[in-house]
Parts: structure tokens; C-alpha cells; sequence
């Protein structure tokens, strides 16, 4: 698809165009321009590799779980360490990788799909950059500093409050919530607003990328998903920090309500988490089977119904806690309606693969991989789901297969396939497709032997969050199995990370549209400029470049000597108004900082809530001080 | 060369003051994020009260619907302050948005005052009891909230007055309105809690 370089309009000005647009998307200069970039692309590299760098160090710390587990009174870590390390573990894979590896593939990628320069909002994408980057220094720095959080990913109280867990470690474990709760806030307020108001003109709701509609969904839960996780985290923190009695059961508050109101957040996480992966999933196969997705209202349609769903199933966390049985009947009917939602879209894939032409590349591998593994994490997810299996196997290694199944499989395989699939975006180089089928495999055979085993040793009875056990029990060689299945997804894991620095300088230059895909960022240059599209494209089809070259239709008129946007109609995508995006500003940055001291700081003294809440006022008023009078006129 | 299909876009107006523009959603947006926080801690603030013998506990006072109502009707009179000002945005009425804002500040200050004076009277704190953290929690973030956008309006008040009124300026005085209704539509609900909960789900003394 090289010809659509050639079919842009020509005018007159094209080159004087051309000048301005890439003097005016140009990145400031220097260590403060750099802290000012606002642009979408290096927003989203940003989000990416830090959440990478999270992925290694979640790693690791299940390395070294593993390693601990081998055998049975082993003692390479001690209790304490041991429950500090799984603890970072959960927190770091929950919210330092998963989310805000799947917002930073988001900012990637959705304003290219749809065709625009940028996200909505340039300088909030660049501030939760910086909250997200609060939290995972925040975090660390306690890891290093012996104050790691040990009361497990979910901080249940009483054991997480103040007369059980004295100490900075939950407080830090409850701030670092907040922070990257900001970070995920601010994306999903940018997504949606970038979805519905900056599409190419004529991509109407029922043209949208199916990827776009899960972010889309995918937002609209963190929106209300994400303020019960910081309700949770705040109602922690008080009763540790001010003395509030909001969980405490001696003062009239209440321990369970903060087990509700965790999960209220953390069963819609799982799906924040899972539902981009859905995305990423049909855009490599309708690529790699050279067709559209079948039943793309049905797709549609079953993601909204998951995202729903997903609101109504906390409790089945819960069953163990003593519930009204009238509540667990409920909890188990809609947690086993999620299954068939969740169904009709593995069926929309298959079809596409039956009646396309498949060409089996590395990411299509991972696609297969993750329909395979999420379907079996499925079956244990309907197993659990059912209040008498789930009182038996509650607290065991059963559920920790279960989740990894469905986590692993549903958001990390297709999340390494779209590595793969946008490598050649991202970078302008493709990676090795042999080391690419080779790294599946391991991780596939890795992950398997890792996982597969603990379902049976839960089963057997070996309970989650025990640091060692007895010889006598039975599970020393399911445990060595799992630990050898870690050290090869490890292996996998290196396998990867040397196909990126390879591909990175020796792979074949991918041109445009390597894949011959379908969606809008293949039209624009690998990797993207930062304005991404010369001329903005006019959608006419749900595969706007399988639409043959003179069909096609682009943006003329918009003024080039800004950073200018075209913003459209809700429902139709009908042009509607230009909107002028603001230039690079270092006050995302200074605010970031503001707010930071405000959240370290309320830990240690809660007068640091005013402290902040003025710095933050001060920089907030900077960044919304009318620049010099250059912009906005007609 | 090939003839390539173009559509002009020049023509259209550089800025938009409605809801048509992305300011406005993401502020739509933002409100949705407050408005389930909120939302939380009033079904929090009910669970809490199911599992209580005694509401408000033995010793808390229950709180006075007087001043808290007077409170309630100068907030809900001064979006009509923002509301002004945002129509003179959108017209590009300088005076307008000036005296808008002006008479929104001067009721929300005045609501706030009246709040403050009502909860000095309290004879519980956040540490008292579960029934106080929720109490100062809605009092709290509520007022955080309010207090945050005053500062905002008087920052644009002081645009108005003496800086640029311009495009951007003015959308932002319509986004500003938008977050103020939302800061007095929530309100409303706090409210029925704060003051008229342990009245109406109370145990009576």
C-alpha cells in the first residue's frame, strides 16, 4: 500500500504545508522541553515503557515467589520478605503494568485510528503521565527503602489497618493508588472525549475501529469504576492517618464495607484490563485473516454488555464473607452471563478465521495463544462462580491459576501480539518473525507449566499467600513444576526484549503498512510524524484502506501555522468546527510535581493536603494563564 | 496526476462555545468521576447506618436544618450568576461575564460561610465516631470541590477584568459554569444526608 503517499491533494502550498507542520508539531528543545512534550505519540512511548519497565520488576518478584515455592521448607525468603514481595508483585502487575500499559497503547494508537493529530486534551495526557510516574516511584521507593506494603494487593482490612499494620507500608501501598488512579482518570476523560469529538470526518459511531469502541468501553468503566478504588484507598488512609473510623468496627464503621467497595472497583478492573486486550484481538485478525471482523454489531454490542455486566459480579469475590444467600444467588447468575457475552466475541474471531485467509504471523500466534488459555480461565471462572465450588476452593492455589489464566491470557497474550503487530509502527522496523514464534512458544509452554499446575495443587488443598510448607503435604513436585514453567516464561521474556533491541536497528523497514491492515494508522508514516496524518483522511468504509485509492477523499482547509484539529459531530462524524490544541507547556509537569508533594507528603502530616492543594492551585492558574494573543483567530 | 476528492473545511469557525466542544465533554466527563464518588459514599454513608443499633450514635448531636437551607437556596441562586456569565461567553459580552461571575462569587461566598458558621456548631469531629468521618467526609470533599472552582472563577474574573477575553478564555468561563451546576446539583443529595439523614433514617431520641 505504498500508492498512499502518492494520492495526497496536490496544492499549490504542499511543501510550504508540509514546513509548517513540521515546525509547528516540532518538540521543544533541551531537559525543560523535553518535561513539555504534549504530543500523543510520545505520551503514549512514555506510558509504554515505564509500564514495561513494571512488567520486568513484576516479573522478577514472581521469580523470586517461585523460586521460594520450589520446595518445601525452603527458605530462600523469610515470611516477611515473602509476603512483601508478593504484595508488590499483585500491586505492581494490577496497577503499575496492566492499566497503564493498556492506557498507553491507547493514546498510542486512537487518535491515529482516528485519524487526528492528537488526543483531546494534550497537557492532562501529559499530567497523568506524571501522576502514573508519582505512583511507580512512590512505590519503589518504599520497595527500597524496607517499607514495602505486606498485606497483600487488596489491603483488606482490619489486617491492613491501623492496629494490625503499623507503619508507612499501607499508607504508601494506599497513596500509590491514588496517584495512578489520577493517571487513569485523566486518559479515560481524554479517550472518550478524543472518540466522540475528533474523529475522521464521516466515521460515524458504526465505522469506529472495533479497538476504539473497546477503549471507548473501556473508559467509560474506569469513569465509574475508578473513583470506588480511591474511596477504598482514602478510606484506608483517614482512618490510619487522621483517625477516621470509616472501616474500624469498634468506632461504628465497618471492615466488610471496604471488601465491597475494593471489589466494586476491582471486578470492573479485571475487565479494564481484559476489554483493550479484546480490541487488540480483532485488529490482528481482521488484519492477518485479510478480512473484517464477522458480526461487528455483535461485537459491539457484547463488549457494552460485558462492560455492564462487569459492575455486577464484585461479590463473587466475597462469597467466603457470609452474604445473604439471596445476594450470592444473584452474583452467580451474573457471573455466569459474563460468559456468554464474553462467548459471542470468540465466536465473531473464529468465524473470521474460518472464512478468511489466515497468514500465521507471530501475533496471530499470540491471538490463538490467548483464545486457548482465556477459554480455559473462562471454564474455572464459571467453576468459581458457583458459591459451593467457590466456598471449597476459596483461598487456594485454584483461584491464583484461575486469575492468571484469565489475566495472562486474556490481556498479556494479546498484548505481546500487538507489540508485535505495532512494532513496525511505533519504530518504522519490523521485528524478527522467527524469534517472534519462537518467543510464543516458550511463553506459551512457559506459562502453561507455570499455571496449569496450580490449579491442581489447589485443589489438593495448598493455600494462597503461605510462604513455605511441609514436605508431608504432597505438593513439593506440582510446586517445582511451576517454578521450572516461571524460569522459562522468564526466558521468554528475555527472548522478547532481544527481539526489540534487534528489530530496533537490523529489522527490514516496514514501509507504511506492512500488514495491509485495514485501520487509519497504517496510512500514516512508521513511525507516525508528530502531526501523524499531511491531509486528514475522510472515512467512508469500516476498512478505510481496503477502500481502493481514488475513492478516498481528505481534509483540505485546515491552518497548518497552529496545531489545529478538526472537531466533528457526535453521532455522524460531520465536520463541525476547527479547535486549536495548545502548544507544549511545562505546567503538566510543575503540576504533577505540586500534586506529588501534596500526596507524599499527606502521609506523614495531613497538613500537606492544604500545602499541596495551594502549590497545585498556583500551577493549575499557570496553566490555564492566556499565553500571548497568536492563537484563535479565524 | 490523478484528481484526488478534497472537502474544504476552511470555512468553518476556528472555536466553538457549546456543547459541541471537547472542553465541555472532558468537564462532562470529570463530573461523571465526582458525581460516583459521591454517589459511593452516600450508599457507604446507608450500609454504614443498616449495620447500627443507634443513628446517629449515643452523644452526636442531630444537625439543624435552618442555616444549612438558607445555604442551599443562595447556592442554588448563585448558578444562576454562571449561568449569565456563560451566555455573555458565549456572545463575547465582556460586562456580562463580569457581572456574572461577580453575583455567582458573591453567593457562593456567602453559602459558604453560612456552611462553615453550621459546622462549628457540630459537637462531633471526623475522630468521633463512623457517623462523623462520613459527616466531615461529604462536608470535606464537597467543600474541597467548591472552594477549588471559586478559586477558578476569580481567576477568570480577574481574566475578564483585566486580561484577554478571548476564545479560549470564554469557553472557559462556559466549562466553568458547567462544573458549577454540577457542584450545586450534587450538593442537593449531600444535603438530604447530611442534614436531613439522621432525621429521616435516624433512631429518634
Amino acid at each position: 500500500m505504498t500508492a498512499t503517499q502518492d494520492i495526497v491533494p496536490q496544492t499549490q502550498n504542499q511543501a510550504e504545508d508540509l514546513e509548517n507542520l513540521n515546525r509547528v508539531w516540532r518538540h521543544p528543545r533541551g531537559v525543560l522541553g523535553w518535561l513539555s512534550y504534549t504530543t500523543h505519540q510520545a505520551i503514549g512511548m512514555r506510558y509504554i515503557v515505564t509500564a514495561f519497565i513494571m512488567l520486568l520488576a513484576g516479573g522478577i518478584e514472581a521469580l523470586l515467589i517461585r523460586t521460594q515455592l520450589a520446595h518445601s521448607n525452603n527458605t530462600f525468603l523469610g515470611p516477611d520478605h515473602y509476603n512483601e514481595i508478593f504484595t508488590t508483585h499483585g500491586t505492581t502487575m494490577m496497577f503499575l503494568f496492566a492499566v497503564p500499559m493498556m492506557e498507553g497503547m491507547a493514546i498510542y494508537l486512537v487518535p491515529l485510528m482516528l485519524g487526528t493529530r492528537n488526543v483531546a486534551f494534550p497537557r492532562l495526557n501529559a499530567f497523568g503521565y506524571w501522576m502514573y510516574l508519582g505512583g511507580v516511584l512512590f512505590l519503589y521507593w518504599g520497595v527500597f527503602t524496607n517499607a514495602a506494603p505486606d498485606m497483600g494487593w487488596f489491603a483488606y482490612t482490619p489486617l491492613s489497618g491501623p492496629q494490625f499494620t503499623p507503619g508507612k507500608r499501607t499508607d504508601i501501598w494506599a497513596q500509590m493508588i491514588t496517584f495512578t488512579e489520577v493517571s487513569a482518570m485523566c486518559v479515560a476523560a481524554e479517550i472518550i472525549a478524543t472518540v466522540f469529538k475528533m474523529r475522521a470526518p464521516r466515521m460515524s459511531l458504526n465505522r469506529i475501529p472495533l479497538y476504539v469502541w473497546s477503549m471507548l468501553i473501556q473508559s467509560f468503566m474506569v469513569l465509574f469504576a475508578m473513583p470506588a478504588i480511591m474511596i477504598a484507598s482514602s478510606f484506608l488512609l483517614s482512618d490510619r492517618t487522621v483517625a477516621t473510623h470509616f472501616v474500624n468496627p469498634a468506632e461504628g464503621g465497618d471492615p466488610l464495607l471496604y471488601q465491597h467497595i475494593f471489589w466494586f472497583f476491582g471486578h470492573p478492573e479485571v475487565y479494564i484490563i481484559f476489554i483493550p486486550a479484546l480490541g487488540f484481538a480483532s485488529a490482528i485478525v481482521s488484519a492477518n485473516c485479510r478480512r473484517e471482523v464477522v458480526g461487528y454489531t455483535a461485537m459491539v454490542l457484547s463488549q457494552i454488555a460485558n462492560g455492564f455486566i462487569a459492575f455486577g459480579l464484585w461479590v463473587h469475590h466475597m462469597f467466603a464473607t457470609g452474604l445473604p444467600q439471596i445476594g450470592e444467588a444473584f452474583f452467580t447468575a451474573s457471573s455466569m452471563m459474563i460468559a456468554i457475552t464474553s462467548g459471542v466475541q470468540i465466536f465473531c474471531w473464529l468465524a473470521t478465521m474460518w472464512t478468511g485467509r489466515i497468514r500465521l504471523t507471530t501475533s496471530m500466534h499470540f491471538i490463538y495463544g490467548f483464545i486457548a488459555i482465556f477459554a480455559l480461565g473462562g471454564m474455572t471462572g464459571v467453576i468459581l462462580a458457583s458459591v459451593p465450588l467457590d466456598l471449597q476452593a476459596h483461598d487456594t492455589f485454584f483461584v491464583v491459576g484461575h486469575f492468571h489464566y484469565v489475566l495472562i491470557g486474556g490481556a498479556v497474550f494479546p498484548l505481546f501480539g500487538a507489540f508485535y503487530h505495532w512494532f513496525p509502527k511505533m519504530t518504522g522496523r519490523l521485528m524478527n518473525e522467527t524469534a517472534g514464534k519462537l518467543n510464543f512458544w516458550v511463553l506459551f509452554v512457559g506459562f502453561n507449566l507455570t499455571f496449569f499446575p496450580m490449579h491442581i495443587l489447589g485443589l489438593k488443598g495448598m493455600t494462597r499467600r503461605i510462604y513455605t510448607y511441609p514436605p508431608e503435604m504432597g505438593w513439593d513436585q506440582l510446586n517445582m513444576l511451576a517454578t521450572i514453567g516461571a524460569w522459562i516464561i522468564a526466558i521468554g521474556g528475555l527472548i522478547f526484549l532481544a527481539n526489540v533491541f534487534w528489530g530496533r536497528r537490523y529489522g527490514t523497514v516496514a514501509g507504511n503498512n506492512p500488514w495491509d491492515a485495514e485501520s487509519l494508522e497504517w496510512a500514516a508514516a512508521s513511525p507516525p510524524k508528530n502531526y501523524n496524518f499531511e491531509y486528514l483522511p475522510v472515512v467512508t468504509s469500516r476498512a478505510p484502506l481496503w477502500v481502493p485509492p481514488e475513492d478516498r477523499t481528505f481534509v483540505t482547509g485546515l491552518r497548518n501555522d497552529r496545531r489545529e484539529v478538526l472537531v466533528t459531530t457526535l453521532m455522524d462524524a460531520e465536520p463541525h468546527h476547527r479547535y486549536v490544541l495548545p502548544r507544549p507547556s511545562i505546567w503538566p509537569f510543575l503540576t504533577g510535581v505540586a500534586v506529588t508533594i501534596g500526596f507524599i507528603g499527606s502521609v506523614f502530616d495531613a497538613w500537606y493536603i492544604t500545602f499541596g492543594s495551594i502549590l497545585t492551585g498556583i500551577c493549575l492558574i499557570g496553566w490555564f494563564w492566556p499565553s500571548r494573543p497568536v492563537e484563535l483567530e479565524p | 496526476m490523478r484528481e484526488v476528492k478534497t472537502l474544504d473545511v476552511s470555512h468553518l469557525p476556528p472555536y466553538e462555545i457549546s456543547s459541541q466542544a471537547p472542553l465541555w465533554w472532558g468537564q462532562l466527563f470529570i463530573t461523571f468521576i465526582e458525581g460516583t464518588m459521591f454517589s459511593i459514599l452516600i450508599a457507604a454513608y446507608f450500609y454504614t447506618r443498616l449495620r447500627m443499633d443507634v443513628w446517629p450514635p449515643p452523644g452526636d448531636q442531630f444537625p439543624h436544618i435552618g442555616l444549612p437551607t438558607v445555604s442551599l437556596v443562595l447556592i442554588i441562586l448563585s448558578a444562576v450568576g454562571s449561568y449569565w456569565a456563560s451566555e455573555a461567553a458565549k456572545r463575547a459580552d465582556r460586562m456580562g461575564v463580569i457581572w456574572g461571575l461577580l453575583l455567582n462569587l458573591v453567593l457562593a461566598g456567602a453559602a459558604l460561610i453560612l456552611r462553615i458558621i453550621e459546622w462549628h456548631s457540630f459537637n462531633f469531629n471526623w475522630k468521633t465516631d463512623g457517623y462523623g468521618s462520613y459527616i466531615w467526609a461529604f462536608l470535606g470533599l464537597h467543600t474541597f470541590d467548591y472552594i477549588s472552582d471559586l478559586v477558578f472563577t476569580l481567576v477568570l474574573l480577574v481574566i475578564a477584568m483585566f486580561g484577554r477575553l478571548g476564545p479560549r478564555q470564554r469557553v472557559g468561563v462556559h466549562v466553568d459554569s458547567v462544573v458549577w451546576y454540577f457542584i450545586v446539583l450534587i450538593w442537593i443529595p449531600i444535603y438530604i444526608v447530611v442534614y436531613w439523614g439522621p432525621w429521616l433514617v435516624g433512631t429518634q431520641q
